[in-house]
């Protein structure tokens, strides 16, 4: 038996085991198996939860309602898609549905200094322009926001949210380019001329 | 350029629009765990009670209850030991895994407590290389593994020790979070050898798949 001197990550990868197999063993009550998928998909969840949210509490309620949630109706999970994509669709789902009845996020959301904090001055975006971009963003209608969030903000292709929303490829461009046209709208007196495409 | 323009914007938007903290990943997983499995039903007390107290608190109130865990399963030793000495001896004979052979209620208090310590021992080794991606885990995740420690000399004292592949378990955690422990005080170039030689610890011994084996093996019962 061979052993070889690596570095911390030699841990991760010596006792890699495939997604399929920890997905197995969740299945056979396994909770190791199910920590190790947690850690591998949890901090991505979160972000597209706090994304979608812009609150740290919500985001964390949501991306444990998330995982309660795929580990129970992990059997039901038939490999079709990635189980990234798999998760992210319950998470945006337990976003979507939870948010409707969280009223009091509409209050949360006029305040928007305290849950964008900016990342800093040093890129030479001008701050009310960003901060007008941040609001016109918040504004828009819910599909058109999502979109714009997991492709614009989180860097998702069109074929990833396409699956994870459940609609057409063709589907969410067009709805990403409605939600751009807005934004830029929504711009236009303080950059006039210059947006609209 | 107006393109270009509104591209910087959206560039920007991805750093700077609701950018997310550091997620709590323990915190939210003792949730998932609780909502998911009913288990660690000591968990959320405990994290309640370090609101209140602080870390180090609940680090003392893990190892008081380990160590009543080990009081109550010694008393029932002892008093199934009175009452029936000679069935007694013939398993301790015949025994060669007390864990699996004996029954239920005999190990119910070193199971649970045994089974959560597992758990969460496998959790902090399998979070040690992206702790120590910088080269220095955070104080935290050192205290975690202090506490895990205490445990496992509590547990190497107690019965649930007697299994001797769990001994060899529980001797060899122990020398792997003693290992984890020291990162702490050590030099950036020190903890790169330490880690080095946490990773050779772990891999030479197979611990990871011997602690999914003693999980299993006490889930089983």
């Amino acid at each position: 038996m061979q052993h070889v001197t690596r570095p911390a990550v030699a841990l991760q990868t010596a006792h890699r085991v495939s997604e399929p197999e920890l997905i197995a063993r969740v299945l056979a009550g396994d909770r190791i198996a199910a920590r190790e998928l947690y850690d591998a998909h949890s901090p991505r969840v979160f972000r597209l939860a706090f994304r979608l949210t812009g609150d740290a509490d919500l985001a964390r309620e949501f991306t444990q309602d998330t995982f309660v949630r795929a580990f129970s109706q992990l059997a039901r999970f038939r490999g079709d898609s990635a189980l990234s994509t798999w998760l992210h669709r319950v998470t945006v789902t337990v976003v979507a549905n939870a948010m409707r009845k969280v009223k009091r996020f509409r209050e949360r959301e006029t305040s928007l200094e305290d849950v964008h904090p900016f990342a800093g001055s040093d890129s030479g975006v001008d701050p009310v322009l960003r901060d007008r971009l941040h609001r016109a963003i918040d504004a828009l209608p819910e599909i058109y926001r999502t979109t714009v969030i997991m492709h614009d903000i989180e860097g998702y292709t069109h074929t990833e949210i396409a699956e994870v929303l459940g609609v057409a490829e063709g589907t969410c461009k067009s709805r990403l380019s409605q939600a751009r046209a807005q934004l830029r709208a929504a711009l236009s007196d303080l950059a006039p001329g210059e947006l609209e495409s | 350029m107006k393109e270009d323009r509104f591209e910087a914007l959206m560039r920007d938007a991805a750093r700077t629009y609701r950018k997310p903290p550091q997620p709590d990943l323990d915190g939210m997983w003792s949730e998932i765990e609780r909502e998911t499995w009913g288990v660690v039903a000591t968990t959320k007390p405990a994290r309640i009670e370090a609101r209140w107290l602080g870390t180090r608190a609940s680090g003392w109130l893990a190892a008081a209850t380990l160590v009543i865990g080990i009081g109550l399963g010694r008393a029932s030793t002892m008093m199934k030991h009175d009452a029936a000495p000679a069935k007694q001896s013939e398993v301790a004979m015949a025994s060669v895994s007390p864990v699996r052979q004996s029954d239920t209620a005999f190990d119910a208090p070193y199971n649970v407590e045994t089974s959560q310590y597992l758990g969460q021992t496998a959790a902090l080794l399998i979070a040690l290389p992206s702790e120590t991606r910088s080269g220095h885990p955070d104080d935290k995740f050192v205290g975690r593994a202090a506490e895990l420690l205490t445990r496992t000399r509590l547990l190497l004292d107690s019965p649930a020790a007697n299994d001797t592949q769990m001994r060899a378990l529980l001797e060899d955690l122990e020398l792997v979070l003693a290992q984890v422990v020291r990162l702490q005080n050590g030099q950036n170039g020190q903890d790169r050898t330490e880690l080095d030689l946490i990773n050779r610890a772990l891999e030479q011994r197979d611990v990871i798949p011997r602690l999914r084996t003693a999980v299993a093996d006490i889930s089983a019962n």
